[in-house]
């Protein structure tokens, strides 16, 4: 069985009367990619920044490789490399000058320091960006530079925030692909992200937090599994559900009721739907879109915490 | 890591901002070259008559524009501590926060580095000075530039302790340009302690006794005109003591400030 690399342990964050992170508790294995889960606000940044010491707790420890963060921080950071959510520069810096800077920081001589900074930079295609200044960089161009910093480190874990936040598509699938050999170098990966289309395709494990807390921990398949039954039906329509309806539709399953949509948890939904949809007709309910799907990590954060993972 | 090396590429961040400066510092040269050239003789004139027999015999013109050369020193470390408020603002604390660097080590880099830029940035001003003032000895000139790096490393460590605390830009802006204003009036930058004296305002005559810019322009002026120190409150030994406590006194609290207590967040 792999060691612990991260150990989370009764941690509370408070800004103020404000709670961030509330109790929460959870490993992270060496060399596996987990992934925080969960929408803005939700606690995910302020527990990564806590692991990299740049926070301390209120209350609680975070152990890296068995340091803890409050009483042996330097240690944490020797451990610890960071790609921040918001790209860390005012706008008279360039990027290679930044990461040149990163890279000596991290331990490298001048002549080793600028070979591995052009490795990583054209890696990422960085290269020709090299010596605008930082306001002339897309969010794309400027998310890849934090990345950059981790990649130039080589961290033996590596907490990412957010990496693919206000990337193209096409670059996204790059960086997947760079995050994952980053692992398979021996890194032990964090990603926070409130994308499921992300946490499905990178993370082996996966934490949903809400509001501070952990709601629920596992694979995906183990995630997914935790919806009681099987299958998701998605119905849209015009005007509004008689509230009498409500308790009808809630027979079949788990209702999610948001102005014109509703989502029901069911078990053997294609059999269920054409019962649900006559039911709505037969109330004057004028069905618009029907769908039948198995649940995603989506479904699976609804279903736990009655919000959605994105504003829609 | 080895200690110095840290300490050197932590101040080598401060530094390379000063690279790209360059319009900015040559702007300042300009505008310094023109208040010294210009602007001090035109005071000078005004008022040496009355003030020489204050000055211990030292031209006013003189005694002025060594004390506009502090000034500019003092203004040029403060603006470093606006740089590291700007970067707070953009969340570069909490990058700086998260490298693997001992937490009292990168609170003396950055009071270093941000030290070494302000040299660096008043040195052709200070040239300019001593070229106006016939000063080749390069002695006077290598003990000038230690005691302005000193002095500058304490204002440096003193501006961080107040970005650092009031974690607000326009706080900052107000706290500072109170205390800027206060600090600069209250010495003897523009005025021989004598005149200060004679004024008969005693609390502006103790604080620019105790004011530490009043010790940096004086010891600057005893350092040029050895005969300065007939009215200077302290010998020249006493000044550079006091700039010193003053300097390294701060920089410990700022180390505390950053092993003890400073976290991201909380800032806007």
């Amino acid at each position: 069985m792999k060691g612990k690399a991260i150990e989370i342990v009764g941690f509370t964050k408070k800004f103020g009367d404000f709670t961030a992170v509330d109790n929460l508790s959870l490993d992270i294995y060496e060399n596996e990619i987990f992934g925080l889960l969960g929408p803005n606000g939700s606690g995910k940044t302020t527990t990564l920044l806590t692991i990299a010491t740049v926070y301390k707790p209120t209350s609680g420890d975070i152990y890296v490789f068995g340091h803890s963060a409050s009483r042996e921080d330097y240690e944490v950071r020797k451990l610890v490399g960071i790609a921040f959510q918001e790209p860390k520069a005012m706008w008279i810096d360039k990027p290679i000058d930044l990461l040149n800077w990163h890279a000596r920081v991290v331990g490298y001589s001048g002549d080793e320091a600028k070979r591995v900074v052009r490795e990583v930079m054209e890696l990422l295609g960085l290269w020709e960006h090299r010596n605008k200044y930082f306001y002339q960089l897309s969010g794309g161009t400027r998310k890849k530079v934090e990345l950059a910093k981790v990649l130039i480190q080589k961290p033996r874990v590596a907490i990412l925030d957010e990496p693919t936040a206000q990337v193209d598509v096409l670059s996204k699938h790059a960086l997947w692909d760079v995050i994952k050999k980053l692992r398979e170098e021996g890194t032990t990966v964090l990603i926070a992200t409130n994308d499921m289309f992300e946490a499905e395709r990178v993370c082996e494990r996966i934490a949903i937090i809400y509001k501070g807390r952990l709601r629920a921990l596992g694979t995906i398949e183990e995630l997914k599994d935790s919806i009681p039954r099987g299958d998701v039906i998605e119905i849209q329509f015009d005007g509004l559900l008689p509230e009498s309806l409500r308790s009808e539709l809630e027979a079949y399953g788990r209702l999610e009721l948001r102005s014109n949509a509703l989502t029901i948890y069911v078990e053997k939904g294609e059999e269920k739907v054409i019962d649900i949809v006559d039911l709505l007709k037969g109330r004057g309910v004028r069905v618009k879109k029907i769908m039948v799907k198995e649940p995603s990590l989506d479904d699976v954060f609804t279903y736990l915490t009655g919000a959605k993972l994105r504003e829609e | 890591m080895g200690l110095l090396r840290t300490l050197l590429v932590v101040a080598l961040w401060d530094l390379m901002k000063l690279k790209n400066q360059k319009v900015f510092i040559a702007m300042r040269f300009a505008w310094f070259t023109i208040q010294i050239l210009v602007f001090a003789r035109a005071v000078s004139y005004i008022v040496s008559q009355v003030v020489l027999q204050y000055t211990g015999g030292v031209e006013y013109y003189y005694f002025y524009i060594l004390g506009v050369y502090t000034t500019l020193l003092y203004s040029a470390s403060i603006a470093r501590g606006y740089m590291i408020a700007d970067e707070f603002d953009d969340g570069i604390v909490e990058y700086h926060l998260s490298l693997p660097i001992r937490r009292n080590l990168l609170a003396v880099g950055r009071v270093l580095g941000s030290s070494v830029s302000t040299i660096i940035f008043t040195i052709p001003m200070m040239l300019v000075v001593y070229y106006v003032l016939g000063v080749c000895n390069l002695a006077i000139v290598m003990v000038s530039l230690l005691s302005a790096f000193v002095f500058s490393m304490g204002i440096v460590s003193f501006v961080i302790l107040i970005v650092f605390s009031m974690k607000s830009t326009d706080l900052t802006d107000i706290v500072v340009g109170a205390i800027d204003s206060l600090l600069v009036r209250l010495s003897t930058v523009f005025y021989p302690l004598p005149v200060i004296a004679a004024s008969g305002i005693a609390p502006y005559y103790v604080a620019a006794v105790l004011n530490p810019i009043s010790h940096a322009s004086d010891f600057l002026r005893i350092l040029v005109f050895p005969e300065y120190h007939l009215i200077a409150p302290y010998g020249p030994v006493a000044l550079i003591l006091y700039i010193a406590g003053f300097s390294m006194g701060l920089l410990i609290l700022a180390i505390e400030y950053y092993e003890k207590r400073l976290e991201a967040g909380g800032w806007r």
